[in-house]
């Protein structure tokens, strides 16, 4: 972030210069990315209109560089949950300089059409600062019609959304209706690279989304002492209601207006507190939502704002605001996030898992996070505190792509070989997930209850599986993977039979998994995956 | 102001057009488009036609692109030009209709925001500053630090600006409130920084001066409700206890203690319990209902 | 001897509240000392003031109504079902002021107290009206920390494709505002929600102690007896409002009750009033009311709307357009977006978020009433319709307009 020099007094003529300049030269154009974090101290002390202005024109000199892997995620997320026109628009027209168009970035695209057209405005690229006031004006939606065309058939997930809102009433411009026709006439002609392929990955530049702290987790000295009040005007410090148990942290305030930031945050940590209750676990993973702004978030708001959006709030589950120690905590947890004297000018989204010391284990940042699956995290997080309180062996880390400049290097190289057994092992789609499903569950089923319909069922996903990996196998052309995951299934098959041969199960599951990684490895030369795909 | 009267009063007129009692809503919108659009028309028949059916705006480009000409054109008779963005505003609430138009009456909202017309400038700066405009913001903003290049006078910038709670206004504010160029502005001023989170103190001074106008008393009363309300509790006791106080803001710390006091604890304050009951025998009339107000609520 | 009241089937006194539509009642004998037969003819009467609220009693669900009731309520504490309806034209001022007798003989047996509760033209409220008003919707609001912060947050540019152009706009208001009513009702159940008629003149709205006075900026003063001083809503105190018309005399441009319904006989001409008078009212001033995504900060915009959908309302009884069967009655295209179908259940009481809904579901479940059980927690468009029960009685809705009878 030092890179680049930027005090917050700089002008923003002065900021348009460099970002031109920056833009310019192929040497530095990594920076642009910098300047998209919203901690960066150049946007300390603007007013969020201004911070449009200049993050709107960041991601337009990206949109004439290129937009590389590293700032691919800040283009999403504007996408993802963005509701400005302005940088909607611009994070529209930035994505088509990514490399290559890939069908994951198709949903994000579709996302943004969908939250921003009934607020579709005239917006100008002219210039910096420009506010669109004649004929001569480009909107969101247009940018992202074009997008959609760009994109042509990797598109086609989300076709039938397209169509649907071509044939609505008013639900496209009418105005716009042949950038429509153009975009679904794309979608529907030509051929993707690899289309068949392109369902279960993700670019590189979304492994930052969620980050995993392996062996490397920062003590939470710092901010220990840092005082909270809670919604119910209770005093607490970080150490008391942080430490002894994981916690999943969010992070919101009360006057944010983007609904699909803050408002939508804490809606999702009430439904993750439903999940916590529904498998017994509300007692033992704590929840918080901690407000960005704190003086002006009163108990009595943070708790209108809690209950107004279904959260449980008690001496387990708080919304906090801190009322000392307020720098430590914006530290600690790197927050996204900026302000204008108090108030806050622009931030992320983010949560966090923290483990009974209080530490970051887990981070998930920039596009919308999916309840189940921090839930899923958290129960991980559990138990490894109680395999480390059993004297127990810490339990396996399900490998996940890690945002590498925020760890050790040592951490970093690891993760980057977990990544890669990843694409082989994780499922990455409905089919990816059958296939898995089948092959854990039929060679482990007498572990589990008896329940008559899942042998058969789960012979049917393994078929599924075998399709999958054939289909995979086809389109790259090269169907090695495919033969050893054959080989795996008949070797589950047989230690099924009751001829005496389980043990060959275990060389199943072998081949089966050495398949699927084969598999994947052929579809792309090197691909970092994510389970759950953009949310 | 006095086209503002012109126009009220023109309209005045057209409020019952021969057309509308005769079922307005048959007359085929082309017509009205041609009556609205026409400059050989009366002025009182143009605006009647305009505000007839607003959603005509929206049934094809051709009527939009007529509407906003006229919204546009310092030519048009301004009572003409405010009707039309009366009636294009109107449109503007049906949303899904009015999408296809959205874009295009933004971009000429900016434009005409600079108008030499005051009242039209204003209204179009009301509108974009509701939509959180960056355009108008940042217009607002360069008016009140240099007011050679104000669009409206600073009380309605301030105004304005406090639609956005993230507009960057506070610093202007501030400097307003310390060097008002008029009792409005230091009031708008007041107005907008009542969500600002550090001004608790300032509202609290002002509060309890005696000096301050009735109205700046109220506005502190109200902001240090939202940014400190146990301070405000605090005060409007004080004040309420305090029998130099004015009757206007012994009105308002009532109605605050009635309305958001902390139940149990005014139940038991018998001081406070005494001297309201006094109240509701002796103050002027507009305490004595409040009185009785609050000694209803708490069963005396 | 003792009867026992069961106003709209319930024992409850929060469900002691009728309107013009028949409300089912029971009375049952709760102490029969004194009876020498199996059953004993108790005769009901109402008791109120000349400026209070009145009833009429039937027996059934068809039949004349009548000011004095006979039933035979039998000893062994069987209930007796009958019907209470307000007196069309006779709404009640306070909560109580009409008292239901029950006598045997000449012998006083039991009593209730309820009220016939309408809503009625904020212009003509007394003074007790308006200001229990003022004061439920300041609590509703505490200073922006209260549950209005939902209905604001109901009603914003993001959420507005579910409400606006197209044919579920009237719908879906009716039930926004049921369901903010009864909120003012959960504080005030002596409450009901007024409207501005805005094609008549309506002075005593914009007064300092009911819905404030503008002044030359728009900035709305209030006097220091009125709990709206403390309005607050998105954080920002106060509330803008600036007139483009007197506020003694009706806006002008806007189209009157008569040419309103002069729109058409068939629902896809008369929701065509989207544009004016609805929009044209709200475009009848300056600040937040005038523009989609401020409307709701405004507390009068409640009273506009309610106009709105009284508007409806009396079109609906004058061309029979209850029956959501009835093509007539609403504008069913294949086209119409998700939300504007009649079988579609209405964001955000069905709890539904992201595309093509909106990320979230302020407010949750349609609050709930002692009185009546529709539209249910999650109504659909065609919950809408029925509101009085005139097609299904148990459709009724608990809310009626002062000047549109039951059908």
């Amino acid at each position: 972030m030092q890179n680049v020099a930027m005090a917050g007094a700089r002008s923003e003529t002065e900021f348009a210069s460099l970002v031109d300049a920056l833009a310019a030269d192929p040497d530095r154009r990594e920076q642009l990315t910098e300047l998209l974090r919203e901690d960066h101290p150049v946007y300390d002390q603007r007013g969020a209109a201004t911070t449009v202005r200049m993050r709107g024109w960041v991601l337009l000199a990206l949109a004439r560089a290129g937009v590389s892997d590293a700032a691919l995620i800040f283009v999403l997320e504007e996408l993802d949950a963005g509701v400005d026109a302005y940088l909607v628009a611009a994070a529209a027209r930035a994505l088509r300089s990514y490399p290559s168009p890939n069908a994951a970035l198709a949903p994000f695209a579709m996302r943004a059409l969908t939250n921003i057209r009934y607020h579709d405005e005239p917006v100008s690229f002219e210039g910096y600062g420009e506010y669109a006031d004649s004929s001569s004006y480009t909107t969101p939606v247009r940018e992202l019609l074009v997008t959609l065309a760009w994109l042509g058939p990797h598109a086609r997930g989300v076709l039938h959304e397209v169509e649907a809102l071509r044939a609505q009433h008013g639900g496209l411009p009418k105005k716009l209706l042949v950038e429509v026709d153009r975009a679904v006439e794309a979608i529907r002609g030509g051929q993707a690279d690899e289309p068949d392929a392109d369902c279960c990955t993700l670019p590189n530049g979304l492994s930052s989304t969620f980050s995993w702290a392996l062996g490397s987790r920062r003590g939470s000295e710092s901010i220990e002492s840092t005082v909270f009040e809670d919604h119910g005007g209770a005093s607490v410090t970080f150490r008391e209601f942080f430490r002894g148990h994981p916690s999943i942290v969010v992070f919101f305030y009360t006057r944010c207006d983007n609904p699909l930031k803050c408002s939508l945050t804490v809606t999702k940590l009430a439904r993750l507190q439903k999940l916590l209750e529904a498998q017994g676990l509300d007692d033992q993973i704590y929840t918080a939502a901690i407000t960005y702004d704190p003086a002006f978030d009163l108990p009595a708001r943070i708790h209108a704002y809690g209950q107004n959006r279904g959260v449980r709030m008690d001496d387990r589950h708080r919304m906090l605001r801190a009322t000392d120690g307020v720098n430590a905590l914006r530290s600690h947890f790197k927050l996204g996030v900026n302000f204008i004297e108090s108030l806050v000018n622009r931030h992320r989204i983010e949560a966090y898992i923290l483990d009974a010391e209080g530490r970051i284990a887990a981070s998930f940042e920039r596009i919308q996070w999916d309840e189940q699956q921090l839930v899923d995290r958290a129960i991980e997080v559990l138990n490894e505190t109680s395999n480390e309180k059993s004297g127990g062996p810490v339990p396996e880390v399900s490998p996940r792509p890690v945002d590498a400049p925020a760890r050790g290097k040592t951490a970093s190289t690891m993760l980057g070989t977990l990544a890669s057994v990843g694409v082989a092992f994780f499922p990455k789609c409905p089919i990816c997930w059958a296939g898995y499903l089948s092959m854990f569950g039929v060679a482990g089923l007498e572990r589990i209850p008896y329940y008559p319909w899942l042998q058969p069922l789960l012979f049917a996903v393994m078929l599924i599986n075998l399709a999958s990996v054939w289909l995979r196998g086809r389109s790259t052309g090269r169907m090695s993977g495919f033969y050893l995951v054959s080989a795996g299934a008949f070797a589950i098959v047989v230690s099924k039979l009751g001829l005496g041969l389980e043990s060959v199960a275990i060389w199943g599951i072998a081949l089966t998994l050495a398949g699927s990684l084969l598999s994947a490895l052929n579809a792309k030369g090197r691909r970092l995956t994510a389970r759950g795909g953009p949310a | 102001m006095s086209k503002k009267s012109k126009a009220s009063k023109s309209s005045k007129s057209a409020r019952k057009p021969k057309g509308a009692k005769k079922g307005a809503a048959k007359r085929p919108s082309g017509r009205l488009m041609s009556v609205a659009t026409n400059a050989r028309k009366a002025i009182n028949e143009r605006v009647a036609a305009i505000a007839e059916a607003p959603l005509a705006v929206c049934e094809s480009d051709e009527n939009l692109q007529s509407m906003l000409n006229v919204l546009r054109s310092e030519e048009e008779p301004i009572e003409v030009r405010l009707a039309a963005l009366q009636a294009i505003q109107a449109a503007s609430f049906s949303v899904v209709t009015f999408e296809s138009c959205r874009s295009e009456y933004i971009a000429t909202l900016r434009q005409v925001a600079t108008d030499p017309d005051m009242e039209l400038r204003q209204r179009v700066l009301g509108i974009l500053a509701r939509e959180k405009d960056g355009f108008a913001q940042r217009k607002l903003l360069e008016g009140l630090q240099n007011p050679e290049k104000a669009l409206v006078p600073p009380e309605k910038a301030l105004q304005l600006l406090s639609n956005d709670v993230h507009a960057e206004a506070y610093a202007a504010a501030r400097e307003i409130v310390n060097n008002p160029p008029s009792d409005t502005a230091r009031r708008e001023a007041l107005r907008l920084l009542a969500a600002d989170a550090t001004a608790a103190p300032m509202f609290e001074k002002l509060l309890r001066d005696k000096d301050e106008q009735a109205e700046i008393r109220q506005i502190s009363a109200s902001a240090l409700q939202a940014l400190k309300p146990e301070k405000l509790q605090e005060h409007a006791r004080a004040i309420l206890l305090d029998t130099s106080e004015y009757d206007d803001i012994q009105a308002t710390s009532l109605t605050a203690i009635t309305q958001f006091g902390d139940e149990q604890a005014v139940a038991e304050d018998k001081t406070l319990m005494r001297r309201i009951d006094n109240m509701k025998d002796e103050a002027s009339t507009k305490i004595k209902q409040s009185a009785r107000r609050f000694l209803t609520k708490y069963g005396q | 001897m003792n009867v026992e009241f069961q106003i709209n089937n319930s024992v409850s006194p929060s469900a002691r509240f009728v309107s013009w539509v028949p409300s089912p009642c029971r009375i049952r004998m709760t102490n029969p000392s004194g009876a020498t037969t199996p059953t004993v003819t108790i005769r009901i009467t109402s008791t109120s003031a000349a400026t209070a609220g009145a009833v009429v009693f039937r027996k059934g669900t068809t039949g004349l109504f009548s000011t004095s009731l006979s039933l035979s309520v039998p000893t062994n504490g069987t209930s007796v079902p009958f019907f209470i309806a307000g007196k069309f034209g006779r709404p009640s001022v306070n909560n109580g002021d009409v008292r239901i007798d029950a006598r045997a003989g000449t012998t006083l047996v039991g009593s209730v107290k309820i009220m016939v509760r309408v809503r009625k033209n904020a212009n003509n409220l007394t003074n007790g009206e308006r200001d229990r008003l003022v004061a439920a919707f300041a609590q509703l609001n505490n200073q922006g920390a209260g549950r209005f912060a939902d209905f604001r947050n109901m009603h914003t540019s993001v959420s507005s494709p579910q409400a606006h152009g197209a044919p579920g706009f009237l719908p879906w208001h009716r039930a926004y505002l049921l369901d903010l009513e009864r909120e003012l009702q959960l504080i005030d159940p002596s409450v009901a929600l007024p409207y501005w008629r805005f094609d008549q003149p309506a002075p005593k709205i914009f007064t300092l102690e009911f819905f404030g006075v503008s002044d030359a900026l728009g900035t709305v003063q209030f006097s220091p007896t009125n709990p709206l001083q403390f309005w607050r809503t998105d954080g920002v105190q106060g509330i803008n409002r600036r007139p483009f018309f007197n506020t003694s005399a009706a806006p002008p441009g806007l189209r009157t009750e008569a040419q309103t319904f002069a729109l058409g006989t068939q629902y896809p001409a008369f929701r065509t009033m989207e544009g004016n008078p609805h929009g044209s009212a709200h475009t009848s001033f300056g600040g937040s009311i005038s523009s989609i995504s401020s409307a709701a900060r405004d507390p009068l915009f409640f009273l506009l709307h309610c106009n709105v959908d009284r508007l409806w309302a009396k079109w609906q009884r004058q061309n029979g357009r209850f029956n959501p069967a009835l093509a007539a009655s609403y504008d069913s295209n294949p086209g119409n977006p998700i939300g504007h179908n009649l079988p579609d259940t209405m964001w955000p009481w069905n709890g539904i978020i992201g595309p093509p809904r909106p990320p979230t579901a302020p407010g949750g479940a349609m609050a709930s009433s002692p009185c009546v059980s529709a539209p249910g927690p999650q109504p659909r468009v065609r919950d809408s319709l029925d509101y009085q029960g005139s097609v299904n009685a148990v459709s009724r809705m608990g809310f009626d307009y002062d000047d549109v009878p039951f059908a």
